[in-house]
């Protein structure tokens, strides 16, 4: 989705994600109604534009923690994080700090941490946003590699026509639903 | 170090230094020397002194936890929703930590049935209410400081609120809430006024111990020997509150989000109006019950206790000699804050030490204060024991810690860019300090001066010992008059212990109104 900015692209989002109350209008997934569902239950992942990584966690406790929330053994924990650090190509960060972590590092660490949670669709705010061209290129191109790999449904959020023509299968641009 | 002032910083140091090494360190060694000529380890292990230990250690845990469980819920209001009467509340529960302890002794004396008179459940309640109002500022501050969208992030992973504040929030409070209950419990283990009033002969802490010993029975050994004692666990809490008192940038910057909202669910708005509503009557029914108290003789409204306070000589000297040790207090110890707070800044770090020679008065404690100015001034040509002067001078030392700690942030936050402008501009070291740094500094200085006037009206423990006929100051009237029978002379302590009130929470509206830490709520 694309649009201009303060066009409402993270309003939207967040109102999906169940962090906004609807003034009006529904909000549907799968067949199923969930605009008065809380966001915890709703399975739908959001990262963040800053990333917004747990600063009292480190990396694999931060990609676990939707795991632990569900209680899941330790050793299913273990695997799953173990697999989507590689997927993204970080296993070898496993115990390191936050703060010691890149932007790009914090990046992939944030979209993993909202994949091992096996939402039924992410939502990416703006994700690439600020970053350096070589890395907003290479980021790009993993991350679109990445959630086709996985076969997420996901809406990526971004104010650059560019960015969304090279990752999406489908453009929308907000103005559009708007005026319908 | 500023360039500009690096002349001028050495001849700040001098006061402060003088004062200190005078009226703190030179009584703190005289107790230390004369404890050392007695047989300190006898007096340390007799039942009396052990079972004071143990009160003192045991009420100020208990203490500490209750006032962190009823802060935690006050923080969540106040740092994540906006309501109606915020701003008023977050006022409101501030009342309590600036109150006179012996008028919060009072209050409760009033407000709990008399079967819980002298006991330790009435000393805990006290300090419940003295305490929570500082923890809660402490926890909301801190929570600001949690972006908001760590907790958008953990409910789209699955957080319920229950989990979102044990496993995201509650682990980034964890410092803070050492630190704040550090100093709650510093604050319960060398509490004076409050166990004086409320704990009686049978509840003695430390600090009512010492004065007992020594101004009651005339044994100045065993007093010294609990001062000791004192100062050793004092020290060493002071020690872990600095440690767990920094916090880790990695989690916090010093930025303040806007977490606030409006409720969004009939469940949250119950919670907001429960919680302020219970708080704003724990804060106000001691304070009613005062007032109350002032004008109720023998079940019957009478005034004549009002009348009495301000035509009575005797009461009418305790005001104005209460007002009078009050303005000296602001102008001394404002001056000597400031003077230390801008050798520290301007200066090289060798006035570092400054710091920690300012820190003293809350290590050794207002009591073990008065203990050794009264054995240390006590012979020509010093015995200055009975000299005006004492009392006002142990007020500013209770008050200068205090009084440093507001002003020495604005100092040492103030971008040297805006001094480097000034002198581009053609103006002269003074005219710089007067336009710029003064300038600038001229909110924190009134707060300062404001809570040094909350501390003198209010100092209880120090001038407990350094008391003549003559220099009595409202708290010292407040306990006379309550340990005389008859219920117009009680009601006049009370009448007194509301004004005390009333200059208080004069003194939290000019804080507030003119608060140096805007990101404090």
């Amino acid at each position: 989705m694309t649009g201009p900015s303060g066009s409402g692209k993270t309003t939207l989002l967040r109102c999906i994600a169940g962090l906004e109350v609807v003034d009006s209008g529904t909000i549907h997934l799968s067949g199923e109604e969930i605009t008065a569902k809380p966001a915890h239950l709703r399975r739908i992942g959001l990262v963040f534009q800053d990333n917004q990584l747990f600063p009292h966690l480190n990396v694999a406790e931060n990609v676990a923690y939707s795991l632990k929330l569900q209680r899941v053994s330790k050793n299913l924990v273990d695997e799953k994080v173990a697999e989507v650090l590689e997927l993204v190509g970080l296993a070898h960060l496993a115990r390191r700090e936050i703060i010691k972590l890149s932007g790009g590092e914090a990046k992939r660490i944030a979209v993993a941490r909202a994949l091992v949670a096996q939402p039924k669709v992410l939502l990416l705010d703006e994700p690439l946003n600020g970053l350096d061209p070589e890395l907003h290129t290479r980021l790009l191109e993993d991350l679109g590699n990445l959630l086709r790999s996985r076969g997420t449904t996901t809406l990526h959020v971004t104010h650059d026509q560019d960015e969304a023509r090279a990752i999406a299968n489908r453009v929308l641009d907000i103005r559009e639903l708007k005026s319908h | 170090m500023i360039n500009a002032y690096r002349h001028t910083s050495k001849w700040l140091v001098i006061v402060p230094v003088i004062a200190m090494l005078v009226f703190v360190v030179a009584p703190v060694l005289n107790i230390f020397s004369m404890a050392i000529q007695i047989d300190s380890f006898a007096l340390l292990t007799t039942p009396t002194t052990r079972n004071v230990v143990w009160f003192t250690t045991w009420q100020a845990i208990i203490s500490t936890i209750m006032v962190l469980l009823f802060a935690i819920p006050i923080a969540a209001i106040t740092a994540n929703f906006d309501f109606f009467g915020r701003r008023m509340l977050i006022s409101l529960i501030s009342v309590p930590f600036i109150l006179p302890t012996v008028v919060v002794g009072v209050a409760f004396l009033e407000l709990l049935p008399t079967s819980i008179h002298r006991s330790a459940l009435a000393i805990i309640i006290a300090h419940i209410y003295f305490n929570f109002g500082l923890v809660v500022r402490i926890i909301s501050n801190r929570w600001q400081q949690i972006h908001p969208y760590l907790d958008d992030v953990a409910r789209t992973l699955g957080a319920s609120r229950t989990r979102l504040f044990l496993t995201v929030t509650l682990p980034l409070l964890k410092k803070s809430l050492r630190s704040a209950g550090l100093l709650v419990f510093l604050m319960c283990f060398t509490s004076y006024g409050v166990v004086r009033i409320l704990g009686g002969p049978a509840k003695s802490t430390i600090e009512t111990e010492i004065y007992f010993q020594a101004m009651q029975l005339g044994d100045v050994s065993g007093a010294l020997v609990l001062s000791i004692s004192q100062l050793v666990v004092v020290g060493v809490l002071i020690l872990l509150t600095t440690q767990f008192g920094t916090t880790n940038s990695a989690e916090f910057g010093q930025t303040v989000y806007s977490r606030i909202r409006r409720p969004q669910n009939l469940g949250q708005k119950l919670f907001i109006a429960s919680i302020a509503l219970m708080s704003t009557f724990a804060v106000l029914a001691p304070l009613v019950s005062v007032v109350r108290r002032s004008i109720l003789v023998g079940e019957r409204i009478n005034f004549f206790a009002w009348h009495v306070i301000f035509t009575d000589p005797e009461i009418f000297k305790s005001l104005t000699t209460s007002l009078k040790y009050a303005i000296f207090t602001i102008a001394v110890s404002t001056t000597i804050g400031l003077f230390s707070a801008c050798a520290i800044v301007y200066g090289s770090t060798r006035y570092k030490f400054l710091n920690i020679l300012t820190a003293l008065p809350v290590v050794v404690s207002a009591v073990t204060l008065g203990l050794g100015l009264i054995i240390t001034f006590d012979v020509n040509p010093i015995d200055w024991r009975g000299a005006w002067l004492m009392m006002p001078i142990a007020h500013c030392l209770v008050a200068i810690p205090i009084v440093m700690r507001i002003i020495s942030p604005t100092i040492r936050d103030l971008p040297n860019g805006l001094r480097d402008a000034s002198q581009t501009l053609g103006a002269t070291s003074w005219q710089m300090w007067r336009t710029i740094d003064l300038r600038i500094m001229q909110p924190a200085l009134l707060t300062a001066a404001a809570v040094a006037c909350a501390v003198s009206l209010g100092e209880f423990g120090a001038s407990s010992f350094l008391v003549r006929r003559n220099n009595e100051t409202l708290p010292l009237m407040i306990s006379r008059l309550l340990g005389r029978p008859g219920e117009i002379i009680q009601a006049q302590a009370y009448a007194i212990a509301t004004l005390l009130i009333v200059a208080c929470v004069a003194i939290i509206g000019v804080v507030d109104h003119f608060g140096t830490d805007k990101r404090a709520i």
